[in-house]
């Protein structure tokens, strides 16, 4: 399996609006991630999970350090290239499910799809495909606020996996929901990185998240604390 | 475009504005070109022909005596529509219980009908007639302040042609109301050849009043019998002899100007500000869509194309609202009797009927377009320099 993602020395530092007080976030993380892991960052709130996800999709910029994801260093592109690369490389899986509300469920999922220029035929195909693996056939044309919380967040599964990304990273996606849709979620995501074989890497402190992981990266405080690299964690 | 409210309420701000924009000029036009109108068609005419040096300094001694040959290049002008000779002269008139100073004017009743409409201002007592040599048609005004009415005698005195006293005596025909105190106040008709008569002048007269198929021509058709006529001869429009006039409506013209733009800025806020906060509403969706890989400068394309079409959408419907409410309130016209008086002083008249002009709807609305294009520059620039993180957490 070859690298898919690996960070150097990374470090974060949030200057508080109006107050010199500085909030190290990320201090000096060094990680890899491999082509098909199906991993899980831990840690207590404010231990810089979500952070570190941030910067590893592109939508944050390190203080200090070095992030390659599939070959290319994230610091050295200008916005516009970043968000090319986020468009071809990177799928987000909110903890908000963060949809367009005046989008239907399938003009969401094909967003990204649409944005890559596949041809309209060929993106309602793969939609209706995909709502019928996520059992969300029937709500097609529905609008999110239409949809359930575990429904939205299906429909954010599709949207990422819509773009064939590279990496899928998912900020807390079961923080919202009950711990059966949860638990239902996280097999789906699971069936997908088995059957597709994307990558995917969550942010949680969900224990049932990190017992289906298959590796568990720690943080506290900024720092890495931990990893299992390639057996889950029993806690 | 998908939230219909807000695509409502942008199309609204553009539409309403466009429409108020437009009905104001059609509006504000009408009531310039009812001034003009009123102004020419109640006593000057299109056109007055004198005598060179007869508008400067006003006498009998500057009067036409070869009518007939003037009157046969009239006749073949394909512009003018009728004309009316007339004699006009400062004289005095006195009734048993005062005396006043008055512009006394001889008319063919007939010709002067297809001129002017001072016969419809009669409000009491009756136009002349041709044959009529010691009637008269005196301001209601005037009237009053002589103590006269309908039936009564007044004296009418001043220089004849020939030096000698010109005095005769009149039984007042009919009492002129025409609402401008210049004529009520000031204004005595008689009869052409009874004015001829009075001033012993013969077949002369001072004057041709001239009325034009359209007043819009009054430049050309000026220019066209200046050329015809000579050096003898003083061609003057409405501009001409009422400078006054022209200068108020230049005015006039400048001040609706400043008004307009005026509206147009407000309107522009309304634009900016419901833009601007369709804008601010979508902070998060924009986020949204660019942690998933749109570009700030797609970002930027969507609200000034989404801006556009809302424009558009908005020209469209203020500019086919304005055009009914011209259309409509050009039949119906738009009373304002409440200042009638003000306005006729004006000689505007109590009901304004607005003007349509497609030129001014389509520059209005090709203007309004612009606008919400040009103002959604700055929300577009502001949406696509958004943080995503920072704007998906807002």
């Amino acid at each position: 399996m070859s690298l898919i993602c690996s960070v150097k020395n990374l470090t974060r530092i949030y200057h508080q609006k109006d107050s010199d007080v500085a909030v190290n976030a990320l201090d000096g993380v060094s990680m890899e991630i491999t082509d098909g892991d199906f991993a899980a960052i831990a840690g207590p709130s404010g231990s810089g999970k979500t952070t570190l996800l941030n910067i590893l999709g592109g939508l944050d910029t390190p203080t200090a350090g070095e992030v390659i994801i599939d070959k290319t260093d994230l610091t050295k592109l200008s916005a516009p290239d970043l968000a090319e690369f986020r468009l071809r490389k990177i799928g987000f899986v909110f903890q908000a499910y963060n949809l367009i509300g005046t989008l239907s469920a399938y003009e969401n999922a094909e967003y990204v799809a649409l944005l890559q220029g596949v041809p309209q035929d060929r993106r309602l195909y793969e939609a209706k495909q995909l709502f019928k693996d996520l059992g969300m056939e029937p709500y097609l044309r529905r609008r999110p606020s239409q949809l359930s919380a575990g429904q939205q967040q299906r429909v954010a599964v599709a949207r990422a996996i819509m773009a064939r990304p590279k990496i899928i990273l998912a900020d807390e996606p079961t923080a919202n929901l009950d711990s059966k849709t949860g638990s239902d979620l996280i097999e789906l995501m699971h069936a997908m990185n088995k059957h597709l074989g994307i990558t995917f890497v969550f942010a949680t402190h969900d224990r049932m998240v990190m017992e289906k992981a298959g590796r568990l990266i720690q943080l506290h405080d900024g720092k890495l604390a931990g990893d299992s690299l390639g057996a889950p964690l029993k806690t | 475009m998908r939230n219909r409210a807000r695509s409502f309420i942008t199309i609204a701000a553009v539409a309403v504005g466009l429409c108020a924009l437009i009905f104001l000029k059609a509006f504000i036009d009408g009531a310039d070109h009812q001034m003009v109108s009123n102004y020419t068609d109640l006593f000057v005419g299109h056109l007055q022909i004198h005598k060179t040096g007869f508008q400067k300094n006003m006498g009998l001694d500057k009067s036409i005596n070869n009518e007939e040959s003037l009157s046969s290049v009239l006749r073949k002008t394909p512009s003018v529509e009728a004309f009316s000779p007339r004699v006009k002269e400062f004289a005095l008139i006195s009734s048993s219980e005062g005396s006043s100073g008055i512009l006394l004017l001889g008319v063919d009743p007939e010709r002067e009908k297809n001129v002017t409409t001072l016969h419809q201002k009669i409000r009491e007592g009756e136009n002349l007639l041709p044959q009529d040599k010691d009637q008269i048609l005196i301001g209601r005004q005037l009237a009053e302040n002589l103590g006269v009415t309908v039936g009564d005698k007044v004296v009418i005195m001043s220089q004849a042609f020939d030096g000698s006293i010109a005095a005769a005596a009149y039984d007042v025909k009919g009492l002129i109301d025409a609402g401008a105190e210049e004529i009520d106040k000031n204004l005595a008709i008689i009869t052409l050849s009874a004015a001829q008569d009075l001033f012993v002048m013969e077949r002369r007269i001072s004057e041709i009043a001239v009325r034009l198929h359209q007043l819009d021509n009054v430049d050309s058709a000026g220019r066209e019998l200046s050329r015809a006529f000579g050096r003898n001869f003083e061609v003057l429009n409405w501009k001409d002899i009422s400078p006054m006039t022209y200068q108020w409506l230049q005015f006039d013209q400048v001040f609706t100007g400043l008004i307009l733009f005026i509206v147009l800025l407000v309107v522009a806020g309304g634009i900016l500000n419901t833009i601007l906060m369709g804008v601010l509403e979508r902070t998060k969706e924009f986020g949204i869509m660019l942690a998933l890989g749109t570009k700030p400068a797609q970002i930027s394309l969507m609200v000034g194309l989404e801006s556009f079409f809302l424009g558009l959408a908005g020209a469209l419907l203020g500019a086919a609202s304005g055009t009914s409410l011209i259309l409509l309130f050009n039949k119906i016209g738009i009373d304002l009797s409440a200042i009638s008086d003000a306005l006729n002083s004006f000689y505007i008249g109590s009901v304004i009927y607005p003007i349509f002009s497609p030129l001014s709807v389509g520059l209005y609305a090709v203007i309004i377009l612009l606008l919400s294009i040009a103002i959604s520059v700055f929300p577009a620039i502001k949406a696509s320099r958004l943080s995503p993180i920072e704007a998906i957490r807002s």
